[in-house]
C-alpha cells in the first residue's frame, strides 16, 4: 500500500509558507491591476445572459405570465425549479463559512469567503423567482406582515410566508456573517491602497478598524455566535423551502424526509458550483497555494457524501412509496421512472448518483479537468432533480382528466438564462472589487503566525 | 514514513479497573435477568416489547459508537483520539445486542400484526407488503445487518488494536479506507433495522424520515456513552496526561449540536405529518395521544430536547465535567424514553404502563452496559498508543 | 520632551516580526500592572486573551437576550395577528397552530440575534465607525496590516514613563520603535447634529422618498403594465354595455321575480296598519342585542346618535333627528318602528336595502334597550 499521508503532523492550509507580505499582495492583486480581455469577455458573456434574461422579463411583466409554460395541472415550474435551485447553490457557502468553522475544519479559511459571496448572489437570484411568479411583483411588500388599515395579515400558517421570512433572513444573516469577515480585509486594503477615491471608500467600509486584540477577542466571539445561529439558519431554509412541497397532501411531495433530503441536496450543488468557480478563479488569478488542491479534493469527498446521501433518500422515498402500500404513492413513483419524464429522472439520477461515484478514486478527485465536469454535471443533476419533483408530479395529478404535459416556453429559458447572467455578472464584479480569499483568515493558518505557549 | 518516530511515543501503562463498578453491575444484570425470564414466563407479550426496547437501546450504542469512529478517521479528527478506544469498547454491544433480540423472534406473533398469516388475509395493504414484511426475510435481514455490522466491528477494532504494537501508520489508512465503505452500508442497514424493528411495529404507518429519526437518536445516545466514559476514566487517571476541558468542549457540542438535529428531525417528521393531516399518517401521533400517553408525548419534547439544550446551552457547561456527565447520563435516558415513546403504545392503547417488567428492563440495561464495558476492556489498553493522531489529540487545543 | 508634545502623545508603540516576542512582552505589562495597552495584529493571535486577562466576552449573553426578543415578537406578532385580529380558518387548523408558527419565530430569533449582536459589537462596544482614532492611518498601523505585529502603551496609563517603555521595548526585541500623537484636530473635531449641510440632506431624501411614493402608488400603479387588475372584461356598475339594446350595463330583475330573502312589504303608505299586524318575531336574547347594536351603530347612530338620543356626529348638518326616547317612540309598537325603517319618514330615507329583515327587528329590540335604560320601570331594577 502506498503511503502519502503522514499523520502525525497536521496537514497544512497553506502551502509554501508565504509571507504575510506576499498573502496581500497576491489577494489583493486583482483589485490593484489592470483587468485583462478575458475579464471583459467574461463579464461581456454573462452581461448578455443577464440581458437576455431581463428582456424575457420585461415581455413577462409587460404581457403578462403568460408568455411562460405554467398552465394548469403545472403550475408551479420553472421559477420555482429555478428558486429552489438557486437557494440550494446558497447554501454551500454559509455551510462552508459557519459548520465547517464550528467543526474546525481549517482547510475552509481558503474558499470561505469566496462561497460567502456566492450565497448572497445566489439567495439574491434565488428571490427574485417567487416575486416574478406571483405576475405582479410591484406588490411584493404585502409578503411582508405590515400593518394596514384592514389589519389584514399575511397568512403565517402558509409555508410560503416562511419562505419569505427564511429568504430574507437567510440574505440578511450571510450579509452580515460577509461583512463582518470583510472588514478587518477591507482596513488592510485601506492601509494599502494608494488611490484616494478606494482609500475613501475603503476607509467608510472598513469602519476604522484598528486590529486591536481587545477587539479581536470580541470580534472571534462574534463569529462564532454567527456561525451558531448561521448553522441552523442555513439547515431551516432549505428544510422551509422542503415544506413548500412536503406540507400539501401531493403525493411525491408529502413525503417525511423531505427537510434533511433537501438540505443534503443544496450543499451538494452549492459545493459543486463553489468548486466549478474555485477552479476557474485559483488559476486566473494564481492563488493555487492558498486554495490548494487539497482542498478541492475535500470538497469533492464533501460532493461524494452528500451526493450519497441525496441517493440514499431517492432511495428510500422509493421504498417507503411501495411500502406504504398507498396506491398513489406508488403510481407517482413508477411514473417518475417510467413516465413522461422519465428522460428528466434519468438525467437526475445519473448525475446526482452515479457519476459522483467516481470521486471514490483519489485519482479522480484530484484531477481538475474531470471534477469540473464531475461538478457541472452535478449542477445539471440538481437542476432536474428539482424538474422532476416539480414538473412531473403536478403534470399526472390526482385527476387524470387533467393530467399534462409541461414545456417551458421560450422566455421560460430566457429567464433560467438570465438568472445564470445575473449570478455569474455579480461573481465576476466581485472577483475585482473585494478580495476574493479572507486575508486575515490566510494569514492566521499560516505556520509562525501564531505565537507559540509552550 | 510507515512507522512511528520516538517524539510521537506517549507514555502509558495499563491499569485494572476497580472491580466495585463490575460488581454493581453484575448484580443489576442478574436482578433485570431474573425479573426479564420471570417476565417472559408471566407475560411473555408484555416483556417482549420490553425487550425490543433494550434490543434497540443497546444497538444504538453499540452501531453509533462504530460510525462515530468511522467519522473521526473520515474527518481526520484529533481531539477523540486518545479516547477512541473507549468508542471501540463501546462499539462492542453491536456484538450483544443481538442475543436479546433472540426471546422477541421466537416471540414474533404476540409483537408484530404482519407476522399472522390470517391478519394478511382481510388486509390489502399488509397483504401487498408481505413480500417483505414476512417472518423470513425478517429473520433473514436480522442476520445479515448483524454480520455486516460484525464484519465492519472486527476490521476496524482489528486494525486498531494492532497498531498498538506495530505503530504501524497503515492501519489509519486501512481503517480510514473502511469506515468510508462501511457509511453507505450503515445508513442502509439502520434505516431498513428501524423499519423492520420500530416502525412495522405498526405495520400500516410509514414515514420516509424514520431511519433518519433513529440515526438521530442512535448517535446521541453513542456519544452520551462516549463522553460519561470518557470523562470518568479520564477523570480517574486510567487515561494519558494532558486530556482536559479543552477536549471535553467537542463532546459537550457535539451532544449540543445532535440534540437540536434529533429535534429538527422529530420537528420535520411530526409537523409534515399534523400539517397533511392524512388519516394514514396521523393515528400514528394520535396513538400517542390518548390518556396518559399525551403527556409522555409532550414529556419527550423535554426530556430529549428542551432540558439537554437548556442545560448545554451555556459554553462553560459544554466543557465542565460535573455537568457534562449528567448531561450525557440524562441523554442515555432520553433515548430510551424514545424508544418507550415508539415502542409501547403498541402495547398499551390505553395509556402509559410500568410496572416491575419495565423495572426490570431498565436495571437490566444498566447492569449490562456496566458489565459489557468492564468485559470488553480487560487486557486493552484504553488509550490507543500506536495512532500516529494521538500525539496531536493529547496536545489538542481550541 | 517639550510639554506641549507630551500632552499630544497618545501612545507609544513598537513593532514585532514574530508575535513571540511580542507574547513575552505582553506578559511583562501584565506583571507590571500596566492597563491602558493593546495589542495589534491583521489577525487574532491565539491565547493571548488569556495573557491580557481579558474579560469574557459578554456578546454570548446579548444573543440570548435579543434572540429571545427575536422569539417572543415571532410569537405575539403570529399570535395576535393569526389568532386575534383576524382570525381565519385555514385548513381546518386551529387559529393558533403553534407547529405551523416555528419556522417564523425561529427565522425571527436567528434575525434579531445575529444581526443584532454584530451591530452591539460593532457600534456599541467598540464605537465604530471612528475614523478619527490616533491610530488610524498612521504608519504604525500601516506595517500591522502588512506584515508586523505591535504593541501600544498608552500615555495616561498611571504607570507610563516615556523612557521606560522604550527601553524595554529595546529589550524585548522590538524591530521599531514609534511614537503616536494625537492630531490637534481631531481632539478638536466635534460631530454635530444640525449641520446645515445635514439638514439639507435628511430634507431632500425626504423628499424624494416622498415624491417616489405618492407618484408610484397613484400614478405609476394605473399606468400599463400595472393596471390590468383595472382593465378587465365585466361590467361595471353604472356603467355601458354595446350587448344590451337599450345601452345599460345594470338588468332590472325579470318581471315577477323575487330575490332571494326579498319579501313584498304589504304595508307601503299605511304606517298605523303596520304598527298593529306586525309583531317582532325575535325575543331579546344577547345574541340579538349583539346583532342590534352593531346594525344600530352602524346604520342609525351617525343621525340618532349611540344613545338614541338625537346627539349624532352629523348634528347641525342636517335638521337633527328627533329623539328616540320620546314619550311618542316609545309608545309606538315594534311595528310601527319598524315602517319606519322600510319607508323612511321626514328627510329620513328608507333603509329597507340596507337592513335584511332579522337585523331590522334586531335593530328595534336594541331600541327598547336603550330606551328602557334612560326611563326605566320600577320593574325593570328586578
Amino acid at each position: 500500500m502506498n503511503i502519502e499521508i503522514d499523520y502525525t503532523v497536521e496537514p497544512e492550509v497553506v502551502k509554501n509558507q508565504p509571507s504575510h507580505s506576499s498573502v496581500n499582495d497576491a489577494i489583493a492583486a486583482p483589485l490593484e491591476t489592470k483587468p485583462s480581455i478575458k475579464y471583459y469577455i467574461a463579464l461581456g458573456i454573462s452581461g448578455s445572459l443577464l440581458l437576455t434574461g431581463a428582456i424575457c422579463l420585461g415581455f413577462s411583466f409587460y404581457y403578462g405570465v403568460g408568455l411562460w409554460g405554467n398552465n394548469q395541472p403545472v403550475g408551479w415550474a420553472i421559477p420555482i425549479v429555478n428558486f429552489v435551485f438557486w437557494v440550494g447553490i446558497g447554501h454551500a457557502g454559509t455551510l462552508i463559512s459557519a459548520i465547517l468553522f464550528l467543526f474546525r475544519q481549517r482547510w475552509r479559511t481558503g474558499i470561505a469567503r469566496f462561497a460567502e459571496a456566492m450565497t448572497i448572489f445566489a439567495v439574491i437570484t434565488a428571490g427574485l423567482f417567487p416575486l416574478i411568479h406571483t405576475g405582479r411583483p410591484w406588490l411584493a411588500g404585502y409578503l411582508f406582515p405590515l400593518p394596514n388599515q384592514h389589519h389584514l395579515w399575511v397568512n403565517f400558517t402558509s409555508p410560503l410566508i416562511w419562505d419569505v421570512f427564511a429568504v430574507s433572513t437567510y440574505l440578511t444573516v450571510s450579509f452580515v456573517f460577509w461583512y463582518v469577515g470583510l472588514i478587518p480585509d477591507l482596513a488592510i486594503l485601506r492601509d494599502r491602497t494608494q488611490s484616494k477615491v478606494k482609500k475613501i471608500i475603503y476607509s467608510i467600509f472598513s469602519l476604522g478598524w484598528r486590529h486591536s486584540n481587545r477587539h479581536w477577542h470580541h470580534y472571534e466571539m462574534l463569529y462564532l455566535i454567527l456561525a451558531g445561529f448561521a448553522t441552523p439558519l442555513v439547515l431551516s431554509v432549505h428544510t422551509i423551502v422542503s415544506f413548500d412541497f412536503a406540507v400539501s397532501i401531493v403525493p411525491g411531495w408529502h413525503t417525511t424526509i423531505f427537510p434533511p433530503y433537501f438540505v443534503a441536496g443544496a450543499i451538494f450543488s452549492g459545493f459543486a458550483m463553489v468548486q466549478n468557480v474555485l477552479i476557474v478563479v485559483r488559476k486566473i488569478f494564481h492563488i493555487e497555494h492558498i486554495i490548494s488542491l487539497d482542498t478541492l479534493e475535500k470538497m469533492n469527498k464533501v460532493m461524494l457524501a452528500t451526493g450519497m446521501m441525496v441517493g440514499y433518500a431517492y432511495g428510500v422515498e422509493f421504498f417507503i412509496a411501495w411500502y406504504s402500500g398507498n396506491p398513489l404513492e406508488s403510481f407517482v413513483f413508477f411514473n417518475r421512472v417510467f413516465g413522461n419524464y422519465a428522460w428528466a429522472y434519468w438525467i437526475m439520477v445519473s448525475c446526482n448518483v452515479i457519476f459522483t461515484q467516481l470521486f471514490w478514486f483519489k485519482k479522480i478527485r484530484r484531477n481538475i479537468p474531470i471534477m469540473f465536469v464531475i461538478g457541472v454535471l452535478v449542477n445539471v443533476g440538481m437542476w432536474f432533480e428539482r424538474f422532476v419533483i416539480v414538473i412531473s408530479t403536478l403534470s399526472k395529478d390526482f385527476l387524470p382528466s387533467s393530467w399534462g404535459y409541461y414545456k417551458p416556453t421560450l422566455v421560460d429559458i430566457g429567464i433560467l438564462l438570465g438568472s445564470f447572467g445575473l449570478f455569474f455578472t455579480l461573481v465576476i464584479l466581485f472577483i475585482r472589487a473585494l478580495p476574493v480569499v479572507s486575508i486575515s483568515e490566510v494569514k492566521a493558518v499560516i505556520k509562525g503566525s501564531q505565537p507559540q505557549h509552550h | 514514513m510507515t512507522g512511528l518516530s520516538a517524539d510521537n511515543f506517549v507514555s502509558y501503562s495499563y491499569r485494572e479497573l476497580p472491580k466495585k463498578n463490575f460488581n454493581f453491575g453484575l448484580l443489576f444484570t442478574l436482578v433485570g435477568l431474573i425479573g426479564i425470564v420471570l417476565g417472559y414466563a408471566l407475560e411473555p407479550e408484555r416483556t417482549s416489547f420490553n425487550l425490543i426496547i433494550v434490543f434497540t437501546w443497546l444497538t444504538s450504542i453499540g452501531i453509533g459508537s462504530i460510525f462515530f469512529i468511522g467519522i473521526e478517521y473520515l474527518t481526520g479528527a484529533v481531539w477523540s483520539v486518545p479516547f477512541r478506544r473507549i468508542a471501540e469498547i463501546n462499539s462492542a454491544f453491536v456484538l450483544v445486542a443481538p442475543i436479546i433480540a433472540i426471546p422477541v423472534i421466537f416471540n414474533i406473533h404476540s409483537i408484530y400484526h404482519w407476522s399472522h398469516p390470517e391478519a394478511l388475509i382481510h388486509d390489502e395493504i399488509l397483504k401487498n407488503k408481505s413480500a417483505y414484511l414476512n417472518q423470513t426475510f425478517f429473520v433473514i435481514r436480522f442476520i445479515v445487518t448483524f454480520l455486516l455490522w460484525f464484519l465492519f466491528y472486527f476490521l476496524i477494532i482489528r486494525n486498531s488494536s494492532k497498531q498498538d504494537t506495530s505503530k504501524d501508520q497503515r492501519s489509519t489508512r486501512r481503517n480510514t479506507i473502511i469506515s468510508a465503505i462501511f457509511m453507505p452500508i450503515f445508513a442502509v442497514t439502520l434505516t431498513l433495522f428501524s423499519i423492520d424493528w420500530l416502525m412495522s411495529l405498526e405495520p400500516h404507518w410509514y414515514s420516509t424520515i424514520f431511519g433518519v429519526y433513529y440515526f438521530s437518536g442512535t448517535i446521541l445516545a453513542s456519544i452520551a456513552l462516549f463522553t460519561f466514559i470518557s470523562i470518568a476514566l479520564n477523570e480517574s487517571g486510567f487515561l494519558v496526561e494532558g486530556l482536559n476541558r479543552e477536549h471535553y468542549y467537542s463532546m459537550g457540542a457535539l451532544l449540543f449540536a445532535f440534540t437540536n438535529f434529533w429535534a429538527y428531525i422529530a420537528f420535520s417528521q411530526f409537523m409534515l405529518i399534523w400539517y397533511a393531516n392524512l388519516p394514514e399518517e396521523t393515528f400514528w401521533f394520535i396513538n400517542r395521544g390518548v390518556g396518559s400517553w399525551l403527556y409522555w408525548s409532550i414529556g419527550i419534547i423535554f426530556v430529549k430536547f428542551i432540558v439537554p439544550y437548556i442545560f448545554l446551552l451555556p459554553q462553560p457547561a459544554k466543557m465542565d465535567p460535573k455537568r457534562l456527565k449528567f448531561a450525557s447520563l440524562w441523554i442515555l435516558f432520553a433515548h430510551y424514553y424514545d424508544l418507550y415513546w415508539i415502542v409501547m403504545p403498541t402495547y398499551s392503547k390505553t395509556g402509559v404502563v410500568f410496572s416491575w417488567i419495565e423495572l426490570s428492563a431498565i436495571v437490566f440495561s444498566i447492569g449490562l452496559l456496566v458489565v459489557c464495558s468492564y468485559f470488553f476492556s480487560k487486557g486493552r489498553n484504553l488509550v490507543p498508543i500506536g495512532d500516529p493522531k494521538l500525539k496531536r489529540g493529547i496536545e489538542f487545543h481550541l | 520632551m517639550e510639554n506641549k508634545e507630551n500632552r499630544n502623545l497618545y501612545a507609544v508603540g513598537a513593532l514585532f516580526d514574530s508575535p513571540n516576542k511580542l507574547v513575552a512582552f505582553a506578559k511583562k505589562l501584565v506583571n507590571e500592572g500596566y492597563r491602558f495597552w493593546d495589542v495589534h495584529s491583521s489577525y487574532p493571535l491565539h491565547g493571548l486573551p488569556k495573557i491580557m486577562r481579558l474579560k469574557w466576552s459578554p456578546l454570548g449573553y446579548v444573543a440570548l437576550v435579543l434572540g429571545l426578543t427575536g422569539t417572543l415578537t415571532g410569537l405575539f406578532l403570529t399570535y395576535w395577528t393569526m389568532s386575534v385580529d383576524y382570525r381565519l380558518t385555514i385548513g381546518g387548523k386551529p387559529w393558533f397552530s403553534f407547529p405551523a408558527f416555528v419556522p417564523v419565530l425561529f427565522e425571527l430569533t436567528v434575525l434579531l440575534a445575529s444581526v443584532g449582536t454584530a451591530i452591539v459589537m460593532l457600534f456599541i462596544i467598540f464605537k465604530l465607525p471612528n475614523n478619527r482614532h490616533p491610530l488610524h492611518d498612521s504608519e504604525y498601523l500601516k506595517k500591522v496590516s502588512v506584515d508586523k505585529c505591535g504593541i501600544i502603551v498608552e500615555s495616561h496609563d498611571a504607570k507610563f514613563d516615556y523612557q521606560t517603555i522604550r527601553s524595554l521595548f529595546g529589550e524585548y526585541g522590538a524591530s521599531e520603535v514609534v511614537d503616536i500623537y494625537y492630531n490637534e484636530e481631531e481632539i478638536a473635531y466635534k460631530p454635530r447634529v444640525f449641520e446645515p449641510k445635514f439638514i439639507v440632506f435628511l430634507v431632500v431624501i425626504a423628499i424624494l422618498t416622498s415624491a417616489f411614493g405618492y407618484l408610484f402608488n397613484n400614478k405609476v400603479l394605473y399606468l400599463p403594465p400595472f393596471d390590468f387588475m383595472l382593465k378587465q372584461f365585466k361590467v361595471n356598475p353604472q356603467s355601458e354595455s354595446m350587448f344590451f339594446a337599450d345601452g345599460f350595463g345594470m338588468r332590472t330583475p325579470v318581471a315577477g321575480t323575487v330575490a332571494r330573502g326579498q319579501r313584498d312589504y304589504p304595508f307601503k303608505g299605511k304606517p298605523d296598519e303596520a304598527g298593529e299586524k306586525l309583531v317582532n318575531p325575535l325575543l331579546s336574547t344577547n345574541d340579538v342585542l349583539e346583532l342590534g347594536k352593531r346594525k344600530y351603530n352602524t346604520f342609525c347612530s351617525p343621525c340618532h346618535g349611540w344613545r338614541g338620543e338625537g346627539d349624532s356626529r352629523l348634528n347641525g348638518q342636517f335638521p337633527n333627528p328627533p329623539s328616540l326616547h320620546s314619550e311618542k317612540v316609545r309608545n309606538w309598537s315594534d311595528g310601527r318602528i319598524y315602517h319606519v325603517i322600510m319607508e323612511g319618514q321626514n328627510i329620513m330615507p328608507s333603509y329597507a336595502s340596507q337592513l335584511t329583515e332579522k337585523e331590522r327587528w334586531a335593530i328595534i329590540l336594541y331600541i327598547r334597550a336603550l330606551q328602557r335604560s334612560l326611563n326605566a320601570k320600577q320593574e325593570d331594577v328586578k
